[in-house]
């Protein structure tokens, strides 16, 4: 009696997950979505960039911005280990902590990030950018919506090359023209 | 009266918005500098500053100044502030770097051949006193001292805050430093110059009791300097037994090896793509 009501359970648990782990599949595909980045290296120098790294820094800087969305609004700084490094990580650890603190948080809905490459060091430790982005930023006071906004904002950006991909090491805002 | 309750509710509406609490900073600022925003409104709001590094919220009387510390805005960038009553106003300020304080010198390769054009590379990064990176053109003076009594120098102008050069070394091998400056700050490396491949390698020979002691004289590069010790010499004699090659490093500026000898034997010496002269023993050089 023991062994057929185990073996309902068992065969109900097994149904279940199947039904819903294709759900749960898309779910994580979902959120794992990379924001759009384009790179255009026509005017790099004094280093040009191989094929390889072209693609590289787009796929890393796209992985930076999906880490760092989350981030902040998961108030998750460990995150931020896997792309960030430097003061670009220093600032935006501490504005989680300023998160914490405040039970404020700034939410990014990410709309895709124009690269322009400017600088390539001679020895390839080094690379600066300039991206052109279209964010829409809300600021929330716990689950209230204080301030949103539709921002182009240009970033200058310092990436230098870690063991296996390019690192975000500064990450500044510019002054520029509104939308 | 049933266009009057409409009216009268667009108009509070109106009248909110038009007196809803308002903060004007300044459009742009230095980094690190304490300022004060004027507010309108009467009563208490919350105020909220965000930044590249900092957000904060807090409580301040309306109709006031409110002060912003320095610490508050240290890095560069867009910062948002958001002033809050009954609604949220909100408003934008950019943070300018403070003026070049500090520089990163990146210097490669930290040992390089000698008379090899092009072979050094210096790229400094300027910041200012919080790390931030100064984006107006400065002037950065690239300096290099061969020795104790020479100096030449350039100078960069930096584009977003980099500014970079090239450099041949040296024909002798040493040590070489090499500065950066802007303004009073500087930042020194140093290269390790050392010779460059063996230039006409030469061997001599002596054989005693069925052994033959082959050995280079000081290895040198084409400008004279002495090739660096570990540096591989590949002696290969060829005999009545076949050929024999033994991979020999220089110690103390020559290569020295002791190999079997069978008869009539040639020998011959390598290192690097340089050949030496060659040698025949047993029926004399």
């Amino acid at each position: 009696m023991k062994k057929t009501i185990m073996r309902r359970v068992l065969l109900t648990l097994t149904t279940a997950v199947m039904i819903f782990a294709p759900a749960s599949f898309v779910i994580v595909r979902a959120d794992d979505s990379l924001p759009k980045v384009s790179l255009n290296a026509d005017n790099l120098g004094p280093r040009s960039i191989e094929e390889l790294t072209s693609k590289v820094i787009t796929r890393d800087y796209a992985f930076a911005w999906q880490t760092m969305v989350e981030a902040l609004e998961q108030n998750r700084p460990d995150l931020l280990d896997g792309y960030f490094t430097g003061t670009a990580k220093q600032d935006l650890t501490q504005r989680i902590a300023d998160q914490k603190k405040t039970d404020v948080r700034v939410r990014y809905l990410d709309h895709g990030h124009k690269l322009d490459a400017i600088f390539y060091s001679p020895a390839g430790d080094a690379m600066q950018l300039r991206d052109h982005a279209n964010l829409e930023v809300n600021v929330m006071d716990g689950q209230k919506v204080i301030h949103s906004e539709q921002v182009n904002l240009q970033y200058i950006v310092l990436m230098t090359p870690g063991a296996d991909r390019w690192l975000v090491r500064d990450l500044e805002v510019a002054p520029e023209a509104k939308p | 009266m049933r266009t009057f309750f409409p009216s009268l509710l667009v108009w509070i509406v109106t009248t909110i918005a038009v007196f809803a609490a308002e903060v004007h900073p300044p459009s742009q600022m230095s980094a690190g500098v304490s300022f004060s925003m004027p507010s309108s409104g009467g009563g208490q709001g919350t105020l909220y500053l965000i930044g590249p590094a900092h957000l904060s919220k807090r409580q301040v009387n309306l109709g006031t100044d409110i002060e912003v510390d320095g610490d508050e805005v240290e890095r560069v960038g867009r910062y948002t502030v958001i002033l809050c009553t009954d609604q949220c106003s909100a408003s934008e300020f950019y943070v300018h770097p403070a003026g070049p304080d500090r520089l990163s010198l990146l210097v490669h390769p930290s040992r390089v051949p000698v008379s090899n054009p092009n072979a050094i590379s210096a790229v400094a990064v300027v910041w200012d006193v919080y790390h931030n990176l100064e984006l107006s053109p400065e002037t950065v003076k690239f300096t290099v001292n061969p020795d104790e009594h020479t100096s030449l120098s350039e100078a960069r102008t930096t584009n977003n805050g980099i500014a970079w050069i090239r450099l041949t070394s040296a024909a002798k091998s040493g040590v070489v430093k090499l500065q950066a400056s802007v303004g009073k700050v500087s930042e020194i490396r140093v290269v390790q110059q050392v010779a460059s491949d063996a230039c006409n390698l030469r061997i001599r020979a002596s054989s005693a009791s069925k052994k033959i002691t082959v050995e280079t004289d000081p290895v040198r590069d084409c400008s004279g300097n002495f090739v660096p010790d570990g540096t591989v010499v590949s002696f290969t004699m060829t005999d009545s037994a076949g050929k024999t090659t033994v991979d020999v490093p220089i110690k103390r500026g020559v290569a020295k090896v002791e190999m079997p000898a069978h008869g009539r034997a040639r020998i011959t010496a390598a290192s690097g793509v340089v050949t030496g002269n060659e040698l025949d023993m047993g029926g004399g050089e």
